[in-house]
């Protein structure tokens, strides 16, 4: 494994925390609480370290892990704090290998500091990549088992010393069924460890450079707060987005339904979009947004929303009337929007009867 | 030392309802499967718990999950031979012999499954001396004989390996596992020692279910009654004649739940029993009192032939004789009733010995 290391110091982290949570199209989790347990990893003394995807080694085992379960729920049963190593430890006993890397599986989110804390306790650098560019509610929908890793053995544990290492699973959905329910029976959080993927192949199935991209956009925009300047364009300007719409939140109608926030939030135009309504469909993040009854922007390409002033990304679970937002439309990674992709992750695997029509270029 | 081969199974089976006081499922199914193991791959050689020596590796398997699915949802066959040896792997070391955890229902002949596939010794033994609902309900607990590691496996190809902070928690996460898995799936667990197996198992219950079965059938061909012969060998007694009036029974968190009515006949003429089981048959009320409760054993028998009636069959009009009988010694320490008395199951009542 090669040189190229760079090594996060706590504004980093802060930043990642920002750019993170841009990135979970208002879902995935608040990083805030994951936030805070890097910090205080790296006031211990702790090193976090952030490693080049292609300074991965063909042969270089890479350990996905993340937090399993429900965000609501994580903001009140905050981890012991070493679920997802010793997730990650339970699936090294089953093959008797050991990582030499972590990586994200889904960077928006509070699933983008996981990795960070699981890499600052294991010593091991966490891979500038991952799973999703962006938050998405279920194992399988990651880039990682739509190119094709085997779904065992995963492991998933809880503060309680329970584990479970799934040996051996059907498919890649199996996984996500049996995880989620034991993360339920584990008190609807617990940490997970993917089964251990070689460097070559995350070098060519990851989404690059996703962890320097949030760390990136959360800089733009403490930045642009900082300076006294407009923090959307900021964004704009950081990650090759479009701007959706500027509105005020007139309706947020949401639900839960099979564990999932489900709804829709509608926006009333302000400025240049005056006049015009913006839908926007959400399953834990937000999946479609429909101008005026056209769909605008779908899934895979992330939708996010932030604070017209701060520009503070807004998760769905926090959604409320009066709120003044800028809509972003974020171009998702090719690795995403391939055939393959589609169908675990295109509007169609969530229940739209829409084709996926990629983002087209910056409004201006 | 015994050679137990196929057609000894018939007995087993039938001898094992007893021991399954209505649940531990219904062993028909165990039996073909363990006839059809040995029939491919010879006779298991069954040893004593004396037999042991210290330092062999015994390791209970067996299948879990609501009876009620398990009629109809049959085995593929190998899922529990899958399961040894997913925990035998994990392990890493060569396991000596398997046990039965639980002698009443099926899993009395599911681990000879494994013996004969796999040629390992059958310990004439288990953990519960009967069937209880729950993982964490063998006396190995009592012994502080941790569950996990433990595997489980699905006709599927669905697996894993389950390590939990104690025996109540295997059963939990297990249990939904179990569910999802749809509704039974195969287990190993409670892999002990030679010497920890001595200490901890109820011996001779493999034997105990033979000879039950092999009562019940040499009565009946002698014209004798068979509830007798089994109220002789299991030191058990008569709690009611009657009949089934009324059958109340859901497939609830795993488990089949519910009560059963029964209108007494001949001397229990103008009484009433009413039985709560989850899977088995936890306690027997006589006319809103009493009669018996787990950990001892209430089995429900046609009154006519002795067959034993699983918590799943029970229905409208068959006249049967409720039975109770003695549970293992181990039960009856307040330890062992804090595990599987009746206040485990939820019922606010002492347990009075039969």
């Amino acid at each position: 494994m090669a040189k190229e290391l760079r090594t996060l110091t706590v504004e980093d982290i802060r930043a990642l925390e920002i750019g993170a949570a841009i990135l979970g199209t208002g879902g995935g989790g608040n990083p805030y609480i994951g936030r805070l347990r890097t910090e205080q990893l790296l006031k211990a003394g702790r090193t976090l370290s952030v490693l080049p995807l292609e300074a991965l080694d063909d042969d270089d085992l890479v350990a996905g892990v993340g937090g399993i379960g429900a965000p609501v729920v994580g903001i009140e049963k905050i981890e012991r704090g070493d679920e997802c190593l010793q997730a990650m430890r339970a699936v090294e006993r089953a093959t008797g290998r050991q990582a030499a890397a972590v990586i994200s599986c889904e960077i928006g989110g509070a699933n983008s500091m996981e990795p960070m804390i699981t890499g600052a306790q294991a010593g091991l650098p966490v891979v500038d990549g991952d799973g999703m560019g962006r938050a998405f509610p279920e194992l399988q929908m990651c880039t990682f088992f739509i190119y094709g890793l085997k779904p065992a053995p995963a492991a998933i544990a809880d503060e309680k010393d329970n584990s479970v290492v799934f040996t051996g699973t059907q498919d890649m959905f199996w996984l996500e069924r049996l995880s989620r329910a034991t993360a339920v029976d584990m008190g609807a959080t617990a940490g997970y460890a993917l089964p251990p993927m070689r460097g070559e192949f995350v070098r060519r199935v990851a989404v690059p450079g996703t962890v320097t991209q949030a760390i990136d956009l959360g800089y733009a925009v403490l930045l642009a707060r900082r300076k006294k300047r407009n923090p959307v364009e900021a964004i704009l300007k950081a990650c090759d987005g479009v701007l959706l719409f500027e509105g005020k939140i007139v309706d947020v109608n949401r639900r839960l339904a099979r564990g999932f926030a489900v709804g829709r939030a509608t926006l009333h135009g302000l400025g240049a979009d005056a006049g015009a309504t913006l839908a926007i469909d959400l399953q834990n993040e937000n999946l479609i947004a429909i101008r005026d009854g056209t769909p605008i922007a779908t899934v895979p390409d992330l939708i996010c929303m932030v604070d017209l002033e701060s520009g503070q990304p807004i998760t769905t679970e926090v959604l409320r009337y009066g709120l003044r937002v800028a809509v972003l439309g974020l171009p998702c990674h090719p690795l995403l929007s391939a055939p393959e992709a589609l169908a675990v992750i295109g509007p169609r695997a969530f229940g739209y009867d829409l084709e996926y029509r990629p983002l087209r270029g910056s409004r201006g | 030392m015994t050679r137990i081969g196929p057609e000894q199974m018939d007995d087993l089976a039938l001898g094992a309802a007893v021991l399954g006081t209505g649940g531990g499922g219904d062993p028909h199914i165990g039996k073909l499967t363990a006839m059809a193991a040995m029939r491919r791959h010879g006779e298991v050689t069954m040893i004593g718990l004396d037999e042991l020596g210290d330092d062999d590796l015994v390791v209970p398997a067996a299948m879990m999950g609501a009876p009620t699915v398990m009629v109809e949802k049959l085995p593929r066959g190998d899922e529990i031979v899958g399961a040894f040896q997913g925990l035998n792997a994990y392990l890493g070391r060569p396991v000596t012999a398997v046990t039965p955890i639980e002698a009443g229902g099926l899993n009395s002949t599911t681990p000879f499954v494994v013996a004969a596939t796999l040629g390992l010794p059958l310990v004439d033994a288990d953990g519960m001396g009967r069937a209880f609902p729950e993982l964490q309900m063998v006396t190995p607990t009592l012994h502080g004989i941790a569950a996990t590691p433990m595997a489980i496996g699905d006709e599927k190809g669905n697996s894993a390996i389950l390590n939990t902070c104690d025996n109540l928690w295997t059963e939990r996460i297990a249990r939904t596992m179990t569910i999802q898995m749809g509704g039974v799936a195969f287990i190993a667990l409670y892999a002990m020692s030679g010497s920890q197996a001595r200490q901890a198992l109820v011996p001779g219950t493999v034997s105990l279910a033979i000879q039950l079965g092999a009562a019940i059938r040499g009565a009946r061909r002698a014209k004798r009654d068979p509830i007798d012969a089994v109220l002789a060998i299991t030191g058990g007694r008569r709690l009611f004649n009657g009949k089934i009036v009324d059958v109340q029974r859901r497939t609830e968190r795993g488990f089949a739940r519910g009560d059963a009515i029964f209108r007494g006949l001949g001397t229990d003429e103008g009484h009433e029993l009413q039985i709560r089981f989850q899977n088995e048959n936890l306690i027997a009320l006589r006319d809103g009192e009493v009669a018996a409760t787990v950990p001892d054993l209430i089995t429900v028998l046609d009154a006519e032939s002795g067959e034993p009636i699983t918590t799943e069959t029970l229905r409208y009009g068959f006249r049967v004789v409720v039975i109770g009988m003695p549970c293992a010694e181990a039960w009856r320490s307040e330890a062992g009733l804090a595990l599987v008395g009746p206040r485990a199951f939820g019922y606010d009542v002492e347990y009075r010995p039969l």
